[in-house]
């Protein structure tokens, strides 16, 4: 049987869709639909992740320009 | 998950001639994520250093771009190598092997693998959903900030960039059982936070 403790340290796979073997997929699965805390351990880890703060934002022409000026000057041929 | 820029052939061959428009626009794209990576390494002001010194790095580079990655993955790569080397000269290094540290949640198993203390029920709709307090937000920098480098730096290509597994072993030249230990203990650390913010409101 598949203790909570081991669950835990495999719901990383379930996050990441890393591949498990069949027989892990299959002792993960019955774990997750008899034990209520590491379905809510999943659903919480998901959400967090989910929400964690990401730097998306595109940079100013200012500061592009100012980062292109420090660049090698273009070659001349 | 962040979009991926386009990458398209036209616009890499641009970048290899030599267009400067288009490295402008790479720079544009990039450098934000660039310098969060950089950020989970060092100080602010030497991960601008790096992020700076990472972009002249590539501008050099660039016509022997092979398009074998993503120029996100070997932007990100040029951008590493940068910081280890500065944490080189200041005589720090950093390791990837984890350490034999128990994980952040180890503590609320019984001896027999069973919870002893099961994680609370979070709320996660409403005017107080995860994350859109801001004393959560601010909790959630400090352990960040708290936490070893080589977990924040995992932490930040997967789960923050939505990078690849193969891509982020590959960049750090590390085994994916090492980055899969080191992502498993930064994600139990913020776990703990979280659960521990939302019984107590406190950080």
């Amino acid at each position: 049987m598949l203790k909570c403790r081991h669950a835990v340290d495999k719901a990383d796979a379930l996050v990441d869709g890393t591949p498990l073997s069949r027989r892990e997929r299959l002792a993960l699965r019955f774990h997750l639909l008899i034990c209520h805390h590491c379905r809510r351990y999943l659903r919480q880890l998901r959400a967090l992740l989910g929400s964690l703060p990401r730097q998306e934002d595109a940079l100013d022409d200012a500061r592009t320009q100012a980062i292109l000026d420090k660049l090698d000057p273009p070659q001349s041929h | 998950m962040p979009t991926a820029p386009p990458d398209s052939p036209d616009f890499v061959e641009r970048l290899r001639q030599g267009d400067r428009a288009a490295f402008g626009e790479l720079v544009k794209t990039h450098h934000n994520m660039l310098l969060a990576t950089a950020r989970t390494l060092l100080s602010p002001a030497d991960a601008e250093e790096a992020v700076q010194d990472a972009w002249i790095a590539a501008h050099r580079a660039i016509a022997r771009f092979e398009g074998r990655s993503q120029l996100r993955t070997w932007l990100t790569r040029i951008v590493i190598n940068q910081a280890r080397m500065m944490l080189r000269r200041g005589g720090r290094e950093i390791q990837f092997d984890p350490t034999d540290e128990q994980d952040a949640l180890a503590h609320r198993f019984r001896a027999d693998g069973h919870w002893q203390q099961a994680p609370r029920q979070w709320e996660l709709a409403g005017p107080d959903a995860l994350l859109t307090r801001e004393e959560l937000r601010r909790c959630m920098e400090k352990t960040l900030g708290r936490m070893p480098d080589n977990q924040r730096l995992v932490l930040e290509l997967r789960d923050l960039q939505g990078m690849e597994f193969d891509d982020i072993c590959n960049m750090l030249d590390v085994s994916a059982s090492n980055v899969r230990v080191l992502l498993h203990r930064a994600r139990a650390r913020l776990f703990e936070l979280v659960d521990h913010f939302q019984e107590t409101g406190e950080c």
